[in-house]
């Protein structure tokens, strides 16, 4: 055929092709047109946008969508902090009140305090090795010290310590409570500032045991539960616990415990020993 | 052309030239998308969903209007377009009707048009001269061996995450000698289908 | 910014945004045609056209193009070019073609093009979109010889181009690790060689800091 014909055929195709998509793209725009409540925008933009799901809803666009629907708390995003929960309520018009904020606490003094059982080579994950023979320290119950925890930390508040044990970054760390969740041995617990008195032990091993391996783990004396003004310490088995709601932070089991695994820790210091 | 059958297309689009390990097709985006289990499983459902539609798009043009007027030369192009419009469809009908999974696929979506995956399937359906059915169902069984490469390595880089691996290793370079070990083992399928 | 210089331009193209090696583009044609140093010569040929003409045309209109439907735009652009070398291999060099295969439209996705078109050739001037589409498609040429040279030395124990026998390693030849020519040889050979790419990286970093 002629090269007129052939240009005019291809220009006719191409533009006729360009042409039906078009009309079917616009038609789609159309139909499949999502209506956004604008408040919802609004939410998101104000939002830590980490979507971590600390929240319990599936990322911040989730939350943002359920809180404008009112299934949803306004400060149930505890990453933002109280300055965004204010930004939302001012948004929704709603009152809100400022909560204590909490941190993770680490229940546990061993790190290099505690021996070593078995000499660990391999997958450098807390969960993996309490898989192998219940942890390559001699107590079973503590902090591994592999950094499960500082993966998990979306932020990258936690750093593993030269003493083996995780310090936590106060500034940095948002209250998602990742952390917690993840750690195989239950060795981090979420606490407020005002709460200044904790055992840093959570092995339940007989006292004996505990002395030969770590230096500081709870024996189960029962020493600080008798001195307890407020009845706030129960020991169970071999290992005491602070009932916080009773503790008034006088510091009395602190001075008397004979391993020194209680301690008093002042707000301003991280939240570790 | 001579009949193929159906059997043969199967085996040939998910093992003996499967795509992503035998074919070196759709190599960037199964680098950069394979490292979660969920975002690979939507990538590949999504490209899946792609190659499906655009070998029927793209047979339904080269049938109808290339080759009756002689414009073959115009597949390229042809094809190209029909592939960027189809993401964008399937944009917005994913974000309709589920936005979770529209705000976790986020930027790959749009990348799907530049996969050489999809613009290959539809390529290849016109050089082995497939009817329509064979087409269609090579572009889907080349979407299920796409999906399954995927997931198999999504799995183990997820796994290998807590794995000491030397710095210069890490990443890439890393995914590519898992690659090399599962390409192995697909080598083991060459000559099962005579070419 | 720096004061740009046609060296450093060119330069630039080949070591700091190597397409494949830095920016990890263009993976696809790099593993999947470098069977033979011919081969990858070829491919790096018919790339380095294609960057060219879609790096002087966008450049060209740059000013009239819309932001809104530039990606189009460079598709489109980008198409014509390929399937003008597409025709012009096909009827000149036959056994490269077959060899190149469905790698040929394939240029039209690579992603170094449109990346190229959208990173530099829509906002600099032709001069310049020129010798960034010579630097990436030399940088593009060194990768995949040298992917090219290793996989085919090693996968048949010699180097044969354009009918000469350049490089051939005396017992090796008899045995040799056909595994190279395979696709795992390929994304061996890519992993290491990333893997280099990396440890020198890091290296620098190291001394800089």
């Amino acid at each position: 055929m002629t090269d007129a014909l052939l240009i005019a055929q291809s220009a006719m195709v191409i533009g006729g092709i360009g042409l039906l998509v078009g009309i079917v793209l616009i038609w789609a725009s159309i139909k499949f047109a999502v209506e956004t409540n604008p408040l919802v925008e609004e939410v998101i933009e104000v939002l830590p946008g980490a979507n971590c799901g600390a929240c319990g809803y599936a990322g911040c666009a989730d939350f943002a969508e359920k809180v404008v629907e009112e299934t949803a708390p306004i400060d149930g995003c505890p990453v933002g902090g109280f300055d965004v929960v204010k930004e939302i309520g001012g948004k929704l018009g709603q009152e809100v009140k400022e909560a204590e904020s909490i941190y993770p606490f680490v229940r546990c003094n061993g790190g290099v305090h505690c021996t070593d059982k078995i000499d660990y080579v391999g997958i450098e994950d807390c969960r993996a090795v309490m898989m192998i023979s219940d942890g390559e320290k001699g107590c079973s119950y503590g902090c591994v010290g592999r950094g499960t925890c500082v993966r998990a930390c979306p932020f990258g508040a936690i750093t593993i310590g030269d003493d083996r044990l995780p310090h936590i970054n106060k500034n940095m760390c948002k209250s998602c409570a990742i952390c917690v969740d993840e750690c195989p041995n239950d060795i981090l617990v979420m606490a407020s500032d005002a709460e200044k008195v904790h055992v840093l032990c959570r092995s339940n091993d007989k006292g004996k045991l505990v002395k030969s391996v770590c230096e500081f783990g709870c024996i189960g004396c029962r020493i600080c539960a008798k001195n307890c003004p407020e009845d706030a310490i129960t020991v169970t088995g071999f290992l005491a616990e602070i009932d916080q709601e009773k503790c008034t932070n006088c510091g009395l089991c602190v001075e008397n415990c004979p391993q020194k695994t209680i301690e008093m820790i002042s707000p301003s210091v991280e939240a570790t020993a | 052309m001579e009949d193929v059958s159906l059997f043969a297309i199967a085996i040939n689009g998910i093992f003996v030239k499967n795509f992503l390990l035998v074919q070196f097709l759709g190599l960037c985006s199964f680098l950069g998308v394979s490292k979660e289990t969920k975002s690979a499983a939507g990538m590949s459902a999504a490209v899946m969903f792609v190659m499906i539609m655009a070998s029927i798009a793209a047979f339904l043009i080269y049938t109808f209007l290339l080759k009756p007027f002689g414009l073959t030369f115009l597949t390229t192009i042809s094809f190209i377009i029909i592939i960027a419009s189809l993401v964008q469809l399937v944009e917005f009908i994913i974000r309709k009707f589920s936005p979770p999974l529209y705000r976790s696929l986020g930027i790959f979506l749009p990348l799907i048009t530049t996969n050489c995956a999809i613009l290959g399937v539809v390529i290849l359906n016109v050089r082995l001269e497939y009817g329509f059915i064979e087409s269609v169902f090579y572009g889907f069984t080349a979407g299920v061996g796409y999906t399954m490469v995927m997931l198999i390595m999504s799995s183990i880089r997820e796994k290998c995450s807590v794995l000491r691996i030397p710095e210069a290793v890490q990443g890439i370079p890393h995914a590519f000698f898992i690659t090399t070990l599962l390409s192995m083992a697909f080598v083991n399928f060459f000559g099962v289908i005579p070419t | 910014m720096a004061e740009k210089t046609i060296l450093g331009e060119y330069l630039r193209g080949i070591v700091k945004d190597n397409p494949v090696l830095a920016l990890v583009l263009g993976l696809c044609p790099a593993l999947a045609v470098t069977t033979s140093v011919e081969n990858a010569i070829g491919m790096s040929g018919a790339a380095l056209f294609v960057l060219l003409g879609s790096n002087i045309m966008v450049s060209a209109l740059r000013k009239q193009i819309p932001p809104i439907i530039r990606i189009p735009m460079f598709i489109i652009i980008i198409c014509t070019f390929v399937t003008i070398i597409d025709m012009v291999m096909e009827a000149y060099t036959p056994p490269l073609y077959k060899a190149l295969g469905i790698f040929i439209p394939l240029i039209v996705v690579n992603c170094i093009i449109i990346g190229r078109a959208e990173a530099y050739a829509i906002k600099n001037n032709v001069k310049y979109s020129i010798v960034d589409a010579f630097g990436i498609g030399t940088g593009f040429l060194v990768v995949l010889v040298a992917i090219g040279a290793i996989r085919e030395l090693l996968g048949t124990g010699a180097i044969v181009l354009f009918g000469f026998k350049l490089i051939s390693i005396p017992i090796y030849s008899d045995t040799p690790a056909t595994f190279m020519i395979l696709p795992a040889g390929a994304f061996m050979t890519i992993g290491v060689l990333m893997a280099l790419v990396n440890y020198n990286r890091i290296r620098k970093l190291k001394k800089g800091a």
